[in-house]
């Protein structure tokens, strides 16, 4: 980050690995949320068949895969950006 | 040094530079939360049938990235051109939002 002294920039970094841990536990619980709604819909019985354990890791896997991906184009986007004076993360005005 | 601890000649306090610095971590990664929910739902159909990113998939989250950034250029703008617009002002330097 930008004109930070190092002891800000320590500061920062906590604040950055608390927010890290919350995003993380919310990731978690809204892809419990959403492979639930996607895969489970039957309850003619208490466990869960064999069909829908198979969806809830294909939709776990491909969640993780989509989320790097995207990750890496947001990245990609957020620079060109930056560098063509827009801001968005980089505070290019400052 | 100011009476009050602000209007001097010193730039923001340390609390209030890692405050600006949190709002815009804030800002990029409740961003980044909306796209990545948004494009996947509109790339990736509900079925599941394989665990890897098909080759349509792929290229449809790659395209949308793109075009949601496209977006909030375009929204801030406009935006920014309505208000300048209704102040009767200069328009803003440019970047998202005006900052």
């Amino acid at each position: 980050m930008d004109g930070l002294t190092p002891s800000e920039q320590r500061e920062f970094q906590s604040v950055v690995e608390r927010r890290q841990m919350r995003e993380f536990m919310q990731m978690y619980s809204n892809l419990v949320q959403r492979c639930f709604d996607d895969c489970v819909n039957d309850f003619t019985s208490k466990t869960m068949t064999t069909k829908e354990e198979g969806c809830i890791s294909k939709c776990v896997e491909k969640w993780l895969k989509g989320s790097e991906r995207m990750g890496q184009r947001f990245a990609e986007q957020n620079a060109a950006m930056m560098q063509s004076g827009g801001s968005l993360g980089g505070g290019a005005s400052r | 040094m100011s009476m009050f601890g602000f209007g001097g000649v010193q730039g923001p306090t340390s609390a209030q530079k890692i405050a600006a610095a949190e709002a815009e971590l804030e800002m990029v990664t409740d961003m980044f939360n909306r796209l990545t929910n948004s494009c996947f739902k509109k790339c990736v159909p509900k079925e599941y049938r394989e665990s890897d990113l098909n080759k349509g998939e792929s290229v449809c989250l790659d395209r949308c990235v793109a075009k949601f950034f496209e977006v909030n250029v375009k929204v801030s703008e406009q935006m920014q051109s309505q208000a300048a617009s209704r102040q009767g002002g200069a328009p803003g330097a440019g970047g998202m939002f005006g900052m």
